[in-house]
C-alpha cells in the first residue's frame, strides 16, 4: 500500500477532534493548579492545594462509591432486560415490528425533559405512582425523601431511558448472526436454552462488550435524573460525582476545584474502563464458536 | 408455561415503556387544578381536558413562548454536528479498520479508545474552557460553535460503531476495487461507502439522538440567537413548575425523534441494519 | 407615470404633514410605532389573552412614564437582557421589552434561564470579559459577588421623579454597596408567617387545642409554639379544608438547592441574632463562623422536629412545591416569601380569605456569642425577622449602552407598570414602595379580604421598624456559603447527622471557603452586612 493513504483516512478526524478538545483539556489541567473561583478570576498558581483538598473530600469519594453501584447496577439491568426484549423482538412473537418501535421510544426522548416528567411521577404528594398506590389502597411511598426508594427511583428512570440503547444494538447484532451455527445446534437436537448458552450468547459477546462499555461511560455521567428528582438528596443519599461536580463548578462557581474533581474522575474512569475492557477481552476470547 | 411468562413479561415491559409517555400526554391536556391538587388519570372522569398547556407553546394569542425557532435551531445544529461526525468519523474508522497505525507502543485499539474516551468527561467542567475557546473564535451563540463542540461528543460514537462495521466488511471488496485500478481513497468512496449505508444510518441515528438531546452545551454556549429546543423548554421551569406546559413541550420535542424510531424499525425489518454493529 | 405622481404628491404632502404634526400633535413617538399622550390609560390587554383581566391605570407623571419613554428614540440600537424563566420576572421582562420596543424603536433581546443559570451565566460572562449582557436580573443577596461588575444607578432614577424614588428606606439601603446604589430594586422581599384563619379564628379548633395542650390558641410567637401548633393540628380537619385534602401542620422549603437556606435562616435568626451583641451575626470579629453556635443548632433542632408534621413529600419541597402545597390548602402554617401568600389570595384559590400574615415567630431564648450563654429576651420573646433577598436587576458596567439600559429598567418599573405588575401574582413583583402599603389598592383592585391585607401590610411595616433584623450574607462567595450550610441542614433533616455534627461540618467548610475567597475580602465585604444588622447608617 502506498504511503500517505492511511493518514488521509485517520488524520482529518483525529486532528479535528484534537483541535476541539485540546484547549479545554489543557485548560482543565492547568486550572486545577489555580484558585479560580467566584472572587478570583484567572490562572494564578497555588500548587497542589486543590488536589490535597480533594483527597480529604469525603463527600466526593462517597459519591464515587455510590456511582460504582449505581452505574454497574443500572447497566447490568439494562443489559439483561435489553437482551431479553431483543431476543423476543428477534423472532417468535407476533407484531414484532410494532414492539420494536415501541421499545425504542424511550431512547428518543430528551433525558433532561423526561426527568421532569419522572419527577411528576415520583413526587410524593401529587405524583402518579403514589396516586395509583392510594387508589388500590396502599400507603404512599417516600420515593424521593428516603434513601432506599430514592435510589430505586433513579435506577428505574435510568433503566427506562437506556434499556432501548442495549435493545437496539443487541437486536441489530442478533439479526446479523450467521444461520449455520443455529442449524448445527438444531441438528444436534439442542434445547432452546442450550442453543442460547452455547451459540447465541457467545456469538453476541463482542457486541455486548462494546455496548456495555459505551453505556458504562454514559451511565457514569448520570446527572439529569439525580439533579431533577432529588438534587442528590435525601441528605447526600443519591449524589453522584457528576451532580457534585455540577454543584461545585456551577452553583458554587469553584472552577478550579470543580475541574480538579472532574480530572480525577476522568483518570479513574479511564483506568476502570481499561481494566474492564481487558477483563472482558480475556473472558470472551477462549470461547467463541 | 414459558409462553405465559413471555407474554407477561412483554406486557409488563410495554406498559412500563408506555407509562411515562402516557402520563406526559395526559398531563399536557390537564388544567392547573388537575395537576396541583393530587394525581388524576382519566380524562373527563377525573379531570376536564384543557388545551391550556398546548396553547402556551403553540403560536396564538395564549402563547407564552415560541418553540418554532428553537426547533429549527435544533434541526440545524443536530444536522450539522451529525454530518461532520459522520464524514470525519467514518473516514477515521475505515482507516482504523484497514491499516495499522503505530506510534511508540500505541496501537489501533488505543487510538479507538482515545476517540471513545472523549465521552467520559462530565460536560460541566468543560463549560468555561469551551466558553473561552468559542469566545476567542467569535463563535459564541452561533450554530457553528455549538456544532463543533457537539462534534467532539458525537464523533467518538461514529468511530466506535463504524470500526466494527468496516471490520465486518470483507477485505476482498477493497482489494477487488484496487485491482481495477482504484487507489484506496477511490476504493472507499466507490465501493465501501455504498455498502455502508446501514452502518452510517445507525451511527447517524445515535448522533441525531445525542445531538438533539444535548442540553448542557447549548445552555452554556448560546444565548438568544441559537436557542435550542430542550433549552427553550427547560427555561419554562419557573418558580412554580407548570407541569402541564412542560408536559406539552416535552411531547412536542420528542415527536420528531419518535418519527426516527419508525425509520430505524424499517431498516431493521429489511434486515440491512444487521451488519451495522458487527 | 404613476410613481411620478405619487412622488410629487408626497413632495407636497410630507412637509405639510410634518409641519402640522409639530403644531397640532403633542403625542410623542420619536422612534417607535406607539404614540402616547400624557396621562393616557395604560393597558396590557393588547399583549395577549393572559392579560385580558388585568386592570388598567392612568400613566404616571414620573420620569420614565409611558409618555416620557415614547419621546426617546433608540432606533437601530439593541439591548441584551438576561432574565429569569417565565413567569417569575421573565414575564414582566418580556412584556416591558415589547412595550419598550414599540415606544422607542429600539430592540430588546431577552434571554430566559433558570435561577441557577442566571448566576452561572452572569459570572461566566464577567470573569471572561465577554460582556454578553446589558441588563441582568439576579437575587439581591448576590450583590457581594457582582457589585464590581455593575454600573451605579443614576440619581435621576432613585430621586425626584425617578421610578425608584419612593422605595422604602430599608430597601434603599439594601440595594447599596459601599454607599452607592448598585442594584435596580424592582422588587422587595421579606419572609413572613402565613397561617390559616379557619383554625386560628375558629372556636372548635381553639377548644381542640386547649383540650390537647391546656393552652390558649394564638398566632405563634415563637418557633417552639409554631412546632407545637403544627404537631397538634397535623391530621386535624379544619372547618374550611378543601374536600378530599389531608391537613398537615407545616409546609416548608426542605430541599437543598431549592432555596432551603432561606427557610433555615428564618428558623435560626431569633435564636442567634442577639440585639445586645453587635458586630456580626454570621461571623464574629475574628471571622469565626457562627453557623454552628448553639443558636443555629437550636433552630436546626426545631427544623428537624418539624419534618414530622409536614404533608406527604414535604421533606423534598423546593420553593415551587412550598407555594403549591400551602396554596392548595395542605397545611396550617407556612413562611418564607410572598408567593404562597399571593397564591392563596388568587380568585381561584381554595383557601381564599382563610389565610392571614404575621411576622416570623421569635424565640424564648437567644444565644449570646460573647458571654457564651443563653440570654432571656426582654418581653420574653426575641424577634429577629430575616429580610430575605428578592428580585433585583442591574446594568452591567461594561455595557456599551448604559443610558438605554437604564431607560429600559426605569420604564420597566415606572409607576403605571409597577402598579399593574403588582396585581399579577406570578410576575413576582411585590410591594416595595411607600404607595404600595395602602390597603385600598389590594382590597379594591385585587378584591382581597381587608383583614388579610391589613395583617400582611402590618407585618411588612413591622419589619421596617424592627431594629433586630437578619440579612443575607452579602459577601463574595455567598452561594458557596449557602450551599455548604444547606448541605449540612439537608443531612440533619434526613437523619444522617445530628444538628450539632452537621453544622460543625458546615463551619469547617465555611472556614475553607473564607480561606479560598480571601479572609480580607470577605471581612471587608461583611462590614456592609454588619452595617445593616446593627442599623449603622
Amino acid at each position: 500500500m502506498k504511503k500517505g493513504y492511511p493518514r488521509f483516512f485517520l488524520l482529518p478526524g483525529l486532528i479535528l477532534l484534537i483541535a476541539i478538545i485540546i484547549f479545554p483539556l489543557l485548560f482543565t489541567i492547568r486550572v486545577t493548579f489555580s484558585s479560580w473561583n467566584v472572587s478570583q478570576t484567572g490562572l494564578n498558581f497555588i500548587g497542589g492545594e486543590n488536589w490535597a483538598e480533594m483527597a480529604r473530600d469525603t463527600r466526593y469519594w462517597g459519591s464515587m462509591l455510590r456511582l460504582f453501584y449505581l452505574s454497574f447496577l443500572t447497566v447490568a439491568i439494562q443489559y439483561a432486560l435489553g437482551f431479553a426484549i431483543a431476543l423476543f423482538a428477534w423472532k417468535g412473537i407476533a407484531a414484532r415490528r410494532f414492539f420494536r418501535v415501541l421499545w425504542l421510544i424511550p431512547m428518543m426522548t430528551t433525558p433532561s425533559l423526561m426527568a421532569i416528567i419522572w419527577r411528576s411521577i415520583f413526587t410524593e404528594d401529587i405524583g402518579a405512582l403514589n396516586g395509583i398506590l392510594s387508589r388500590v389502597g396502599l400507603n404512599p411511598v417516600n420515593w424521593l425523601t428516603e434513601s432506599g426508594p430514592a435510589n430505586i427511583a433513579i435506577t428505574i428512570v435510568e433503566v427506562w431511558q437506556w434499556t432501548p440503547f442495549m435493545f437496539l444494538i443487541l437486536l441489530a447484532g442478533l439479526l446479523s448472526l450467521p444461520k449455520e451455527p443455529f442449524m448445527a445446534a438444531a441438528i444436534d437436537g439442542a434445547s432452546a436454552w442450550k442453543t442460547f448458552a452455547r451459540v447465541t450468547f457467545p456469538m453476541m459477546a463482542p457486541i455486548s462488550i462494546g455496548a456495555i462499555m459505551i453505556r458504562l461511560i454514559d451511565a457514569s455521567k448520570i446527572f439529569d435524573s439525580v439533579f431533577t428528582m432529588t438534587r442528590g438528596g435525601p441528605g447526600n443519599a443519591t449524589e453522584t460525582p457528576a451532580a457534585y461536580i455540577f454543584q461545585r463548578s456551577l452553583q458554587d462557581f469553584q472552577i478550579a476545584y470543580g475541574s480538579t474533581l472532574a480530572l480525577m474522575y476522568l483518570i479513574l474512569a479511564i483506568l476502570t474502563l481499561t481494566i474492564i475492557g481487558k477483563v472482558f477481552a480475556r473472558l470472551s476470547k477462549p470461547r467463541g464458536i | 408455561m414459558y409462553k405465559v411468562l413471555k407474554a407477561t413479561f412483554i406486557t409488563i415491559w410495554s406498559l412500563f415503556v408506555l407509562f411515562p409517555i402516557m402520563w406526559a400526554i395526559t398531563t399536557s391536556f390537564k388544567p392547573e387544578s388537575a395537576v396541583v391538587n393530587g394525581a388524576t388519570f382519566i380524562p373527563f372522569l377525573e379531570f376536564q381536558p384543557s388545551l391550556i398547556g398546548w396553547k402556551a407553546i403553540l403560536p396564538g394569542p395564549d402563547s407564552i413562548t415560541n418553540l418554532i425557532t428553537p426547533t429549527l435551531n435544533s434541526f440545524i445544529v443536530t444536522a450539522g454536528a451529525t454530518a461532520i461526525s459522520l464524514i470525519f468519523g467514518s473516514l477515521a474508522a475505515y482507516g482504523l479498520s484497514r491499516f495499522t497505525y503505530g506510534w511508540k507502543n500505541y496501537s489501533n485499539a488505543d487510538i479507538i479508545f482515545f476517540f471513545v474516551s472523549q465521552r467520559i468527561m462530565p460536560p460541566v467542567v468543560l463549560a468555561i474552557p469551551f466558553f473561552l475557546l468559542l469566545k476567542e473564535l467569535k463563535l459564541l451563540d452561533t450554530h457553528l460553535g455549538l456544532i463543533l463542540v457537539l462534534t467532539s461528543g458525537l464523533m467518538p460514537i461514529v468511530v466506535w460503531l463504524m470500526v466494527d462495521f468496516f471490520n465486518a466488511l470483507p477485505r476482498e471488496i477493497d482489494e477487488m476495487a484496487m485491482l481495477e485500478g482504484c487507489n484506496p481513497i477511490q476504493a472507499f468512496f466507490r465501493t465501501i461507502l455504498p455498502l455502508s449505508k446501514p452502518g452510517l444510518t445507525v451511527a447517524g441515528m445515535f448522533c441525531v439522538i445525542f445531538g438533539w438531546n444535548d442540553v448542557f452545551f447549548a445552555l452554556t454556549l448560546t444565548a438568544t440567537k441559537v436557542l435550542t429546543l430542550p433549552v427553550a423548554v427547560i427555561a419554562l421551569n419557573g418558580t412554580v413548575t407548570p407541569y402541564w406546559i412542560l408536559a406539552a413541550s416535552t411531547v412536542f420535542s420528542i415527536i420528531p425523534l419518535v418519527g426516527l424510531a419508525f425509520v430505524i424499525e424499517r431498516f431493521l425489518s429489511r434486515g440491512n441494519l444487521g451488519g451495522a454493529v458487527r | 407615470m404613476f410613481t411620478k405622481k405619487v412622488k410629487s404628491l408626497l413632495a407636497v404632502a410630507l412637509p405639510v404633514a410634518l409641519a402640522a404634526s409639530v403644531v397640532v400633535i403633542t403625542p410623542a413617538s420619536a422612534g417607535g410605532t406607539l404614540t402616547r399622550t400624557p396621562g393616557q390609560e395604560v393597558s396590557y390587554k393588547a399583549y395577549g389573552a393572559e392579560y385580558a383581566n388585568v386592570a388598567t391605570t392612568a400613566d404616571g407623571d414620573d420620569a420614565c412614564s409611558w409618555y416620557e419613554t415614547s419621546k426617546k428614540d433608540y432606533s437601530g440600537k439593541t439591548l441584551r437582557v438576561l432574565t429569569h424563566a417565565i413567569p417569575n420576572m421573565g414575564k414582566p421582562t418580556a412584556l416591558h421589552a415589547k412595550q419598550f420596543e414599540e415606544l422607542t424603536g429600539g430592540k430588546v433581546e431577552v434571554e430566559h434561564v433558570s435561577f441557577g443559570d442566571l448566576y452561572a451565566k452572569q459570572l461566566r460572562s464577567y470573569q471572561t470579559d465577554t460582556n454578553q449582557y446589558d441588563v441582568v436580573f439576579n437575587g439581591s443577596y448576590q450583590i457581594g459577588d457582582f457589585h464590581s461588575y455593575y454600573a451605579k444607578v443614576p440619581d435621576s432614577v432613585t430621586k425626584g421623579k425617578g421610578s425608584l424614588a419612593t422605595l422604602t428606606p430599608l430597601y434603599k439601603e439594601l440595594y447599596k454597596w459601599d454607599g452607592e446604589t448598585k442594584l435596580f430594586g424592582i422588587d422587595a422581599d421579606r419572609h413572613f408567617l402565613k397561617y390559616r384563619t379557619d383554625v386560628y379564628e375558629n372556636a372548635a379548633a381553639k377548644a381542640f387545642y386547649k383540650s390537647k395542650t391546656g393552652k390558649e390558641l394564638a398566632v405563634p410567637k415563637t418557633w417552639k409554639e409554631y412546632n407545637l401548633h403544627a404537631k397538634t393540628f397535623n391530621g386535624y380537619k379544619p372547618a374550611g379544608q378543601p374536600a378530599g385534602l389531608k391537613f398537615a401542620g407545616t409546609t416548608e422549603i426542605t430541599q437543598k438547592g431549592g432555596l432551603m437556606f432561606g427557610a433555615f435562616i428564618d428558623r435560626v435568626a431569633p435564636y442567634a441574632k442577639n440585639p445586645n451583641v453587635k458586630g456580626g451575626f454570621w461571623f464574629d470579629e475574628n471571622m469565626v463562623p457562627q453557623v454552628n453556635n448553639p443558636g443555629f443548632v437550636a433552630g436546626l433542632t426545631d427544623f428537624v422536629e418539624a419534618t414530622k408534621f409536614m404533608p406527604v413529600g414535604g421533606k423534598n419541597f423546593d420553593l415551587s412545591k412550598e407555594i403549591e402545597s400551602f396554596g392548595r390548602g395542605d397545611s396550617l402554617l407556612s413562611y418564607t416569601w410572598d408567593d404562597a401568600w399571593s397564591k392563596s389570595n388568587e380568585p381561584t384559590s381554595p383557601i381564599k380569605n382563610k389565610v392571614k400574615a404575621a411576622p416570623l415567630p421569635g424565640a424564648e431564648k437567644v444565644w449570646n456569642r460573647v458571654t457564651k450563654k443563653w440570654d432571656t429576651p426582654k418581653g420574653g420573646v426575641n424577634y429577629a425577622p430575616y429580610i430575605a433577598w428578592g428580585w433585583s436587576s442591574a446594568v452591567t458596567a461594561a455595557s456599551p449602552s448604559k443610558a438605554m439600559a437604564f431607560d429600559y429598567l426605569c420604564f420597566w418599573a415606572n409607576k403605571a407598570n409597577h402598579k399593574l405588575d403588582l396585581t399579577i401574582g406570578d410576575m413576582g413583583v411585590n410591594p416595595s414602595r411607600t404607595e404600595d402599603f395602602t390597603s385600598d389598592f389590594w382590597v379594591k383592585e385585587m378584591n382581597w379580604g381587608k383583614p388579610a391585607v391589613d395583617s400582611w401590610l402590618g407585618t411588612m411595616q413591622n419589619y421596617e421598624k424592627n431594629t433586630n433584623r437578619v440579612f443575607d450574607l452579602r459577601v463574595p462567595g455567598v452561594s458557596d456559603y449557602m450551599t455548604a450550610m444547606e448541605n449540612a441542614v439537608a443531612k440533619a433533616l434526613a437523619g444522617q447527622a445530628t444538628p450539632q455534627k452537621a453544622l460543625d461540618e458546615a463551619a469547617k467548610e465555611w472556614n475553607a471557603i473564607t480561606k479560598r475567597v480571601g479572609i480580607t475580602k470577605v471581612k471587608s465585604a461583611y462590614q456592609n452586612v454588619i452595617a445593616l444588622e446593627d442599623n449603622i447608617k
